[in-house]
C-alpha cells in the first residue's frame, strides 16, 4: 500500500514536471530527443527575440500540400548576435531551413541547432553548455518535413 | 496547465520586462550580479556560521566574526534582490509554475525567518561571545540550520534552469 502511494506520488511529480511550459530555461535533454534529427524548410511568421531562449516560428509545407506550424528554440540574443545573426538579419516571410530535433514531448517544437539564412548563411543556433549534441544533425541524417 | 495568473502576465508584458527579455547585454549582466550577490551573501554566512560551529580561525573570537561578516551579507542580498526581481520579471510567464522556483522561495522564507529568529532570541547576548566556551548550544544549531537552508537556496535556483 505504502510502495503504491509512494510510486503514485513519483508519477504525479514526473507528470507536472512533464507539463511545464518549454519556454523555461533548459538544459537540451529536458526537453529535447537527440536520437530524433529532423530538418525543417519552412517561412518565418513571428521571431521570438528573447532570453534565455530565441524562437523562430515556421510555416512547414508538407508533402500533401498542408502547412504545419513549427517552432524552432534557439540560443539567446545575445549568443546569436555574437554568431552573425542579428535581429535585423532575418524578416517575416523569409525562408529558413533549420536542422535539429524534435521534442521529447512530440508536438511541432524542435531545437533548432544550425539555420540556414536565406543568403545562405549558416549560422548555429544551438545553446552552448545545454548538455545537446554541439552538431547539427547532417542533412542526410534528418527527414526533411 | 491552470491559466496564468493576471499579475503575471501584466508584470511579464511591462516595457522594462520586455527589453530586458530581449536585450543582448543586460540580462547576462544582471545574472552576472546575481552570481556576485551569491558569493558576499553566502561567502559572509558560510565564514560567521562555520566559526560558529567551530569549524574556521578558532583563534579569531566568535562575536568579532560575525560582527565582520554580517554587513558583507546583507550587501549580498541587496545585489541578490536588486538583479533576481527583475530577472523574474523579464520571465514571469516561463517560470511563476516552475517548482524549483517555488521551492526556492520556500527555502529562502525558512532561511530568512531563521535569521529573524536566532537574531530575536540568542544572537542578542552576541557582544559576549569572545570565545567558544561562552557561544550557546542553540547558537550552533542556527548556524548549522542556516548552512543547510542557504545551501538549499542555491541549489533550487540553479535548477530553475533545469527543468
Amino acid at each position: 500500500m505504502k510502495v503504491r502511494i509512494r510510486l503514485a506520488s513519483w508519477l504525479l511529480v514526473a507528470g507536472l514536471l512533464a507539463a511545464l511550459p518549454v519556454s523555461a530555461h533548459h538544459s537540451f535533454s529536458a526537453v529535447f530527443d537527440a536520437k530524433k534529427p529532423v530538418r525543417l524548410v519552412g517561412v518565418l511568421t513571428r521571431i521570438e527575440w528573447t532570453n534565455p531562449h530565441s524562437a523562430f516560428v515556421l510555416e512547414v509545407r508538407n508533402k500533401d500540400g498542408s502547412t504545419t506550424t513549427w517552432t524552432a528554440e534557439g540560443a539567446n540574443p545575445g549568443a546569436l548576435s555574437r554568431r552573425g545573426l542579428k535581429r535585423g538579419d532575418i524578416k517575416i516571410g523569409d525562408t529558413l531551413i533549420v536542422d535539429g530535433y524534435l521534442a521529447r514531448a512530440g508536438g511541432k517544437l524542435i531545437d533548432a541547432r544550425r539555420v540556414t539564412l536565406p543568403d545562405g548563411r549558416v549560422v548555429s543556433g544551438a545553446t552552448a553548455g545545454d548538455g545537446g549534441p554541439q552538431d547539427a544533425p547532417s542533412p542526410s541524417a534528418t527527414g526533411v518535413r | 496547465m491552470s491559466a496564468v495568473p493576471g499579475w503575471v502576465v501584466t508584470l511579464h508584458d511591462l516595457p522594462a520586462s520586455v527589453a530586458l527579455r530581449e536585450s543582448e547585454l543586460l540580462f547576462p549582466v544582471l545574472q552576472t550580479v546575481h552570481v556576485l550577490g551569491v558569493v558576499l551573501l553566502f561567502g559572509g554566512i558560510a565564514v560567521l556560521d562555520l566559526r560558529l560551529l567551530r569549524l574556521l580561525w578558532p583563534r579569531r573570537s566568535p562575536a568579532a566574526v560575525v560582527t565582520a561578516m554580517l554587513p558583507v551579507s546583507w550587501m549580498g542580498f541587496a545585489m541578490l534582490v536588486a538583479s533576481g526581481l527583475p530577472e523574474f520579471a523579464a520571465q514571469a510567464v516561463a517560470l511563476h509554475a516552475n517548482p524549483y522556483l517555488r521551492a526556492k522561495l520556500v527555502l529562502l522564507s525558512l532561511a530568512l525567518l531563521n535569521i529573524a529568529l536566532a537574531h530575536g532570541t540568542v544572537f542578542r547576548g552576541l557582544g559576549r561571545w569572545s570565545s567558544d566556551a561562552s557561544v550557546p548550544a542553540s547558537a550552533r544549531a542556527f548556524a548549522a540550520a542556516s548552512l543547510v537552508l542557504w545551501s538549499g537556496v542555491i541549489y533550487t535556483g540553479r535548477m530553475i534552469a533545469f527543468t
